[in-house]
């Protein structure tokens, strides 16, 4: 399925931002399950570019010129195999079985995990796993916010997709397994969710294999990755830092269709 | 049960030992009262230097003087050979064992340390992995924890790879010991070490390809316990002292913030932890590091002293396996012996562990400054059964030693002079060459029969004299 993107980004200041620096993960990779047919991200000025931690592609944009405003689009066209299940890895997947603050699983997550997994291991144990999770927590907008840990939205039984890719990769490292948090597009028919969305994958059998907790979903058909991390802060597409500013208001909107149709959807905040 | 300790002026017999003769003479020379001057004369000097540190967990937050002892602990030059030695070997495997686990990791594939020990380790970086580091070396500065035990055998207890701290406090104590005793110096042959400095410079740019690069000291600030040490290093260097906020990232590059405009920043001497240096990269919530550092460091545009990722090689659950990183490494034998460990992690050294801890020293593998250990015959049998579920509800986290006796050097307490437990922290530089001044720091544990030498711990320190052998 070939898939057409358009993600826009802006960040409106009260005040002038004196400096300002961003890491942003916007840049798809090429892979034997995505072919990138072209991209290409518009920033204010100039960027670096390098490959980050998690062989993401990372560009580093710093400002140091008073601005008021940050935009940033990013835009292209990339065709996802549909067949392809797995992704290969050469690196060891032993370092995504540490959990981190966002990750950290609590009596609750190890319970639930223990209760739903039990001895298997395998593909299907972890659909099952992921129904349970995803049958556990709503999923409910303003629920939770961007440093709600794992422990404390599967105790508040709802949360939004990065929410429940926390808890899943708890669920599964308390286990034994490594996982990995992903962040990228989905395009959904229904326009059910925001385009920008997170999911996980699992190291199963020399590969890893996704699972869409928030979609219920095993097989990324329609999942376009931009970067990998051991959770959120990893992975997530902009995180930045700024000197003065006041206020922020962030405005994004992203576009994810098939390269013929358009189907628009817009989240503001 | 009763340990024979080896101490370090006195034999077996209570005759003075030849390197402590000299001083000895002296000692019994010097009339008590001028001794009692002296010592009080040290007090102040070191208080108005501001040579202090902060108590971690103390309730006021105060500074306080770290004792400092008038009796120098001495140790023959024959004998300074072999742990010098010891200690470069040993530092030279750590840096070898790092740039092989963060690229190639033949020690792991040649099946010497399991996979999962350091992989899944917290300390492992990601963020190191592949990154080619200038000259290979990944702990520039490295502090190594040396005691001894009952026959005088030199034992090491860890290796401090990340930000070693109290090579200041080694500093000053000499230039305490000179001023208040010139005639000390004078009467024998004691190995100077107010070069630290000048090799510290000189280990920090030869980090760096650039011929003359722009090396600064990064603090986390005041309020850290070793502040006082970071000042003085960057004064003792002439190089600025800077916290994270006066410095930035443009374009993958560090400049600092200077009265004469941005100056870019070629080797940053670090002592802040791994997890604060970029709020970008890691802690979301540090405001001590500096945003896009990282990027800057992978993009090889700046150099960090010591690099990231260091804390894998010093974690108490890979110590086990240094003496066969020296082996693989350097095809050599270790000059210096690992205390004996219990690995918690397994079922079966748990056990014999469990079952012998009024008899042992238990550590956090994490751990590091003395607080969360367990000396096992110093404790009261309600302190180690509040261990012992600590253990068994995490035990991986907890290697366990045997209580070594550590050896003991003459101090002067409230009632006159008596023996005090040492270890000793020689300060390993590894730049162009491996290399360190002559000692290190001294820690003595003020307590009488205390184990434990830690400042944060109530312990002291003292001048430590490498003697050169006398002809006479």
């Amino acid at each position: 399925m070939k898939l057409s993107i358009s993600h826009d980004t802006a960040y409106y200041y009260e005040d002038q931002v004196r400096a300002s620096i961003q890491y942003l993960r916007l840049t798809p990779q090429e892979s034997p399950r995505q072919r990138v047919l072209g991209w290409q991200l518009d920033l204010p000025r100039p960027a670096q570019v390098q490959v980050d931690p998690y062989g993401n592609i990372l560009h580093v944009l710093t400002l140091d010129e008073p601005h008021d405003t940050i935009r940033i689009h990013a835009s292209g066209q990339v065709d996802i195999d549909e067949a392809c299940e797995a992704e290969r890895y050469d690196g060891s997947p032993l370092p995504f079985l540490r959990s981190t603050h966002l990750t950290q699983a609590d009596q609750a997550l190890r319970q639930f995990a223990l209760r739903n997994v039990g001895e298997q291991r395998d593909r299907a144990a972890l659909g099952n796993l992921m129904l349970a999770l995803r049958e556990h927590m709503a999923y409910t907008p303003g629920s939770t916010h961007v440093e709600s840990t794992a422990a404390e939205a599967f105790a508040g039984c709802a949360g939004v997709c990065q929410d429940h890719t926390h808890a899943f990769l708890a669920c599964l490292r308390t286990l034994g397994i490594p996982a990995r948090y992903v962040s990228g597009y989905l395009f959904t028919d229904d326009c059910g969710h925001v385009a920008s969305h997170a999911w996980a994958e699992a190291w199963l059998n020399g590969a890893w294999y996704s699972f869409d907790i928030t979609n219920r979903l095993n097989k990324p058909e329609r999942h376009l990755k931009l970067a990998v991390g051991m959770d959120y802060l990893d992975a997530c597409p902009v995180r930045g830092m700024r000197r003065g500013g006041g206020y922020e208001k962030m405005h994004a909107h992203v576009i994810v269709s098939p390269a013929e149709i358009q189907i628009v959807q817009q989240q503001q905040q | 049960m009763s340990r024979s300790f080896y101490d370090e002026m006195y034999d077996a017999n209570g005759e003075c030992r030849p390197h402590y003769q000299e001083f000895a003479r002296w000692l019994a020379e010097t009339p008590p009262d001028i001794l009692a001057q002296r010592r009080r004369e040290a007090d102040l000097l070191f208080h108005r230097a501001g040579i202090t540190f902060t108590l971690y967990g103390d309730k006021q937050g105060t500074e306080r003087l770290i004792p400092f002892d008038t009796i120098p602990r001495s140790i023959p030059a024959s004998e300074w050979r072999m742990v010098e030695a010891g200690c470069i070997q040993r530092v030279k495997a750590l840096n070898l064992f790092l740039a092989d686990l963060y690229h190639e990791q033949r020690i792991l594939k040649a099946g010497i340390i399991p996979p999962e020990q350091v992989l899944a380790n917290d300390c492992y970086q990601m963020a190191m992995q592949g990154l080619d580091l200038y000259r290979d070396i990944y702990a520039h500065i490295a502090g190594v924890d040396l005691v001894r035990d009952g026959d005088g055998t030199y034992y090491v207890l860890e290796d401090n790879l990340r930000t070693p701290s109290g090579v200041s406090y080694m500093l000053e104590d000499r230039k305490m010991m000179m001023r208040l005793f010139p005639e000390l110096f004078a009467a024998q042959r004691i190995a100077p070490i107010n070069h630290y400095p000048n090799l510290l410079l000189e280990t920090l740019k030869s980090a760096s390809p650039l011929d003359n690069p722009c090396v600064v000291v990064l603090t986390p600030g005041r309020y850290n316990s070793a502040y006082f040490e970071h000042a003085f290093l960057a004064r003792e260097m002439g190089v600025e002292l800077v916290e994270g906020a006066d410095m930035f990232v443009r374009d993958d590059k560090v400049y600092m913030r200077t009265t004469a405009g941005a100056v870019q920043v070629d080797v940053i001497y670090r002592r802040l932890d791994d997890g604060f240096l970029d709020p970008l990269a890691f802690s979301a919530d540090s405001v001590l590091g500096v945003p896009g550092l990282l990027s800057a460091y992978r993009s090889g545009n700046v150099t960090l002293a010591n690099a990231i990722g260091t804390g894998v090689a010093d974690d108490k659950s890979v110590y086990p396996f240094v003496p066969d990183m020296i082996r693989f490494y350097l095809s050599e034998e270790p000059i210096l012996s690992n205390v004996p460990t219990w690995q918690c992690r397994k079922p079966d050294e748990l056990s014999h562990v469990l079952a012998h801890l009024p008899e042992l020293v238990v550590k956090e593998t994490q751990g590091s400054g003395g607080y969360g250990m367990l000396v096992g015959p110093a404790a009261s049998s309600k302190e180690i059964e509040a261990f012992r579920a600590r253990l068994k509800a995490n035990p991986a986290a907890y290697i366990a030693q045997p209580t070594l006796s550590l050896s003991t050097c003459p101090t002067f307490v409230e009632n006159g002079i008596a023996p005090r437990h040492i270890d000793l922290r020689p300060f390993v530089l590894s730049g162009q060459e491996t290399r360190l001044v002559p000692g290190g720091l001294t820690r003595v544990a003020l307590r009488e029969g205390s184990l434990v030498v830690n400042s944060s711990q109530g312990g002291g320190t003292k001048d430590t004299w490498i003697v050169e052998d006398c002809e006479c």
